[in-house]
């Protein structure tokens, strides 16, 4: 196997001469700074937290109405949720899904009495207290005051009818800000300033919404209030058990389609004269293919994460398997009509960069973009940045047609960007990336010809060469930077913001955890939410006064 | 006469009808129709008009091409060239100006300050560059230094104050988007109105989304009472929470509980006095269909003073729309900076087509003067920059349209190469009555308006 070098391409930045620089804070740059907490955010649940939270509270489902839709800067919705402000059209929504919802419970008698738990004569009743008492806790994620639950219990007295005070009552939780926003302020650590500890309430909030997307269970609330998350062994018992749940699942899924942009799967537009046979159901068969090829790796494996660069094994329903050309039977499919298929020995496709779901979100509606692919490469995969191009400058790729009338190939039309001085410092470090891949079409599918001409597969990446996007599959899964880039991510994910450059230290250590544990990606979240990381704050200044 | 007004009004558009009632009664104007009884001047209303990747280059840009954009006389009277063909017959109302760029200054670090649809949108709209720390190109987060005009506009004292029959009206602004695609789903990318740094207002994205927000509320006012009260509670835990808050996030909470404040107010202020018209059928994918449909509730809404601000982005930036009905086969973004200009040509009439489409809506629509809606407006149509193949904010395209009851004139091209794009700010909010002595920001800063503009 061809090996990495070990020093990792670090270039200055000026305009676009020096081009391909590490992301501050990435791999491969040594630091010496130990690690100091970064700082509390007021995250707002995210739509799927936030969708997922009041099934929970409501015991099953209500029908789903709109509420704002997450932004989602630096790739994630935390980081979003974390930063943006709701609108005043976003507060109207909340409002009115909340009312949604109660009166969908309360309109239902059945399912108002397995809520309440009993049948209240009055707001007062010992029956209606236990279980405001119990709402409120579990929707608050933390103990209650008796203030709060008098201040809550005025709604449901206010009503004549105790069922409709009630559905007040849970109204007015579901759009209450101690719902819909994650309080994780700590307190101040006597021993160290600076630092503060997550409350044991706050941490069963913080674990929950990262390992489950949802709300912390009873049995999770009920072990932090015991005390049992303030011992390391009781956290591990802890976060094993949430991450040993089916909930756990989903969350790992939103992760990905998250970081590999896999909703843009979901709006491909292809260009019909050219991919006839393309549909808007084939973009989300491929968003399909990639998702259970992470589960497979992440979960049924529990293997080495990498393996997703060089899978032999994928998932493919019939659009799919016609598109790969793999013989398949439908005895096996899941209930979306996936089967497992183990991929041919001699053949052009393994693992991620192999599939038509990269392959065509990284393209355009009528042709391939190198451009793009190489991109995603260096900036998702290796965590690098890529200076964008300059202003006023002429980014005609040229004639179609040579002068003879044939047809150019886009890797010639793209030798623009490589002979202009103002493109090539950049595009050097991303279209040879690209080009590797010229192989497979807009849609991913494989073609040996370009407009009747032979493809040219060959790319380099830091002067390794490869053929095909088989190959470069294999150079990601040995390249350093990319289980690097991967934690990094992750952890921006799980904490809701960009990590500052004294959290680098953090995750250093997560990525050293990540390669001992032999990359298996349940062990790198396991090994992030019980870290020092995932548990501190910096003190504010108000609270430092 | 007075009568035909406040009965039942039509207003006819492509053989559809929409119907309306007033909720302003022609008693309450003065003898002319042209203000309230007691004198206070009747609303004028705003909306932004933002379409992608800006103009096909021409001459000015320094390609060759010819310009099929600019106008070629100066002043009153000018005649629609091949791109502002869809104007034709109506270019007395219309302004164009041409000539203008961002005077903002560029901080080199961190890098990408300079790419064009980023600050081309943000100083369009802001008359400021991005904010340098809410910058990030390899993710494209984009975060808007300040309030986007229309939002400014929305929240003056000089402009919200004022009000018909002592209410305000129920909506702020309202933020719409035709086309579905994005260049990124990072949402930053998807609203072209902010109320602030971080504070984006996501558009809605179809009539029936609008439909819903507009008139789906209950009449049952017993329900809405108690949907009011279950709000002081909620108001009640916000405060409560905002004291174990920091700065930054007692900001958002602060914001959070604004808008609870609103949405009660509304909530007891009962249903609006709007008739509810037929609700719209689902999108076609049709863009100027879609965009039609929208805008038709929108000028109710605004006819019946349920809102006087709006945003409509046809096209988000650098959008990757399809515009295959125009012969196009790639997405746009990626048509103009292959250079393709033929392809870039179809695709901003098609654009400049939907435009006409908004005005003539707006334009059907009677006042509570005699007048028609778009002339108590001022409907400000822009993109991100000049022209999009080199990303360049040169010869910025700005277009606008209604009259202001007068404030603004109509029928006028004022060019001005190199001029500061800041002044057709300063001229929007003179017009619309906002005591504006200066505006634009980081270099951008003037006193002056457009000249001749101002009537």
């Amino acid at each position: 196997m061809r090996r990495l070098p070990a020093a990792v391409v670090a270039l200055a930045l000026v305009g676009c001469e020096g081009v391909v620089l590490d992301d501050p804070a990435s791999p491969g740059r040594a630091t010496t700074a130990s690690y100091e907490p970064g700082p509390a955010v007021l995250p707002r649940l995210t739509t799927r937290q936030y969708h997922r939270s009041v099934e929970d509270l409501l015991g099953g489902p209500v029908p789903e109405s709109a509420v704002e839709a997450d932004t989602t800067p630096f790739l994630f919705a935390s980081i979003g949720a974390g930063s943006t402000t709701l609108s005043a059209r976003g507060a109207q929504q909340l409002e009115e899904a909340a009312h949604v919802a109660a009166d969908a419970v309360f309109a239902d008698e059945a399912r108002r009495v397995a809520l309440v738990g009993c049948t209240p004569a009055s707001a007062d009743d010992p029956c209606a207290r236990a279980f405001v008492a119990r709402f409120l806790r579990r929707a608050f994620r933390r103990p209650i005051e008796h203030d709060e639950l008098e201040r809550w219990t005025t709604l449901a007295r206010a009503e004549t009818d105790p069922w409709r005070g009630l559905a007040s009552l849970v109204a007015g939780v579901l759009q209450s800000p101690s719902f819909v926003y994650r309080v994780e302020l700590g307190e101040p650590d006597p021993t160290r300033p600076g630092w503060s500890r997550l409350h044991r309430h706050e941490l069963a909030s913080r674990l929950a919404f990262v390992l489950w997307g949802r709300i912390p269970d009873d049995a999770l609330l009920d072990a932090a209030e015991r005390g049992v998350l303030d011992t390391h062994e009781g956290l591990r018992h802890e976060a094993r058990r949430l991450l040993d749940d089916e909930r756990a699942r989903e969350t790992v899924r939103a992760f990905f389609r998250e970081y590999l942009g896999l909703s843009a799967l979901d709006a491909l537009d292809r260009d019909p004269t050219l991919f006839p046979s393309f549909t808007p159901a084939l973009g989300r068969s491929m968003r399909g293919e990639i998702e259970r090829l992470v589960e497979h790796v992440v979960f049924e494996q529990d293997g080495d994460f990498r393996a997703i660069f060089d899978s032999p094994v994928t998932f493919v329903d019939a659009p799919l398997a016609a598109l790969y050309e793999l013989p398949i039977t439908l005895e096996d499919a899941d209930e979306e009509g996936f089967v497992r298929v183990t991929l041919p020995a001699e053949g052009v496709r393994a693992g991620l960069l192999t599939t038509a779901g990269f392959l065509a979100a990284q393209a355009h509606p009528n042709l391939t973009s190198p451009t793009r692919r190489g991109k995603f490469v260096r900036e998702r995969l290796l965590c690098q940045l890529v200076a964008d191009p300059p202003q006023d400058v002429e980014l005609d790729l040229g004639e179609a047609e040579d002068d003879d009338g044939r047809p150019r190939t886009l890797r010639e039309r793209l030798a623009v960007h490589r002979e202009n001085p103002a493109c090539a410092t950049c595009h050097a470090q991303i279209d040879p990336i690209g080009l590797g891949m010229e192989d497979f079409d807009a849609i991913g599918a494989h073609r040996t010809l370009e407009a009747g001409r032979a493809i040219d597969a060959r790319g380099d990446l830091d002067a390794l060469a490869f053929e095909g996007a088989r190959e470069l599959g294999e150079l990601m899964r040995h390249d350093g930077r990319v289980p690097a880039c991967v934690t990094r991510q992750l952890f921006r994910h799980a904490i809701g913001r960009l990590e500052e450059e004294r959290e680098r230290r953090a995750i250093e250590e997560l990525t050293e955890r990540f390669a001992e544990s032999g990359f298996r990606f349940r062990e790198l979240l396991f090994a992030l939410v019980t870290s020092e990381a995932f548990r501190t704050v910096r003190t504010t200044e108000e609270e430092a006064r | 006469m007075k009568l035909s007004r406040r009965a039942m009004l039509r207003g006819a558009l492509g053989g559809a009808v929409c119907t309306m009632g007033l909720p302003l009664l022609d008693a309450m104007l003065d003898t002319h129709g042209t203000a309230h009884a007691d004198g206070t001047s009747l609303p004028k209303r705003f909306a932004v008009f933002f379409w992608a990747n800006g103009l096909p280059w021409h001459g000015a840009h320094g390609h060759g091409r010819p310009d099929h954009w600019t106008p070629s006389t100066i002043g009153a009277g000018w005649s629609a060239t091949p791109l502002l063909s869809p104007f034709a017959g109506i270019e007395p109302t219309i302004d164009v100006i041409t000539g203008l760029e961002p005077h903002t200054e560029i901080p080199g670090d961190p890098p990408g300050q300079g790419d064009g649809h980023m600050r081309g949108c943000a100083v369009a709209l802001t008359s400021d560059r991005p904010r340098s720390e809410g910058f990030h190109h390899p993710d494209h987060v984009f975060a808007f230094n300040r309030a986007t005009i229309d939002q400014v506009i929305a929240a003056h004292p000089d402009f919200a104050g004022r009000s018909i029959l002592g209410t305000q009206p129920r909506f702020r602004s309202i933020e719409l988007a035709v086309s579905p695609a994005r260049f990124h789903d990072y949402g930053h990318w998807n609203a072209i109105s902010h109320r602030g740094p971080d504070m984006l207002n996501l558009p809605m994205r179809s009539a029936r989304e609008l439909f819903a927000h507009l008139f789906g509320v209950p009449a049952d006012t017993a329900v809405l009472g108690r949907r009011a009260s279950v709000l002081d509670v909620v108001a009640d835990d916000a405060r409560a929470l905002r004291r174990r808050l920091g700065g930054r996030d007692r900001e958002r909470l602060d914001a959070h509980l604004e808008h609870v404040g609103e949405i009660q107010t509304r909530l007891r202020a009962g249903v609006a006095a709007c008739t509810t018209p037929a609700m719209p059928g689902e999108s076609s994918g049709d863009l100027i269909a879609e965009l039609e449909a929208q805008t038709r509730l929108l000028a109710l809404a605004m006819s019946c003073d349920l809102t006087r601000v709006a945003s409509m982005m046809l096209t988000s930036p650098a959008t990757t729309h399809v515009f295959r009905d125009a012969g196009v086969a790639g997405g746009m973004h990626q048509v103009v900076h292959d250079g393709d200009w033929d392809a870039t040509y179809r695709v901003t009439q098609r654009q400049m087509q939907a435009l006409r489409v908004f005005l003539d809506v707006l334009a059907s629509v009677p006042d509570h003067d005699g007048g028609t809606l778009l002339d108590s407006m001022v409907v400000y149509a822009t993109s991100e920059y000049g022209e999009g193949t080199t990303h360049s904010n040169r010869e910025h395209p700005v277009i606008l349209a209604g009259g202001a009851r007068g404030a603004l004139a109509r029928g006028i091209h004022a060019r001005e190469p190199g001029g500061n794009l800041a002044k057709v700010h300063v001229t929007i909010l003179r017009a619309l009555g906002i005591d504006t002595p200066s505006y634009g920001f980081h270099g951008a800063e003037t006193s002056e308006a457009v000249p001749g503009l101002l009537a």
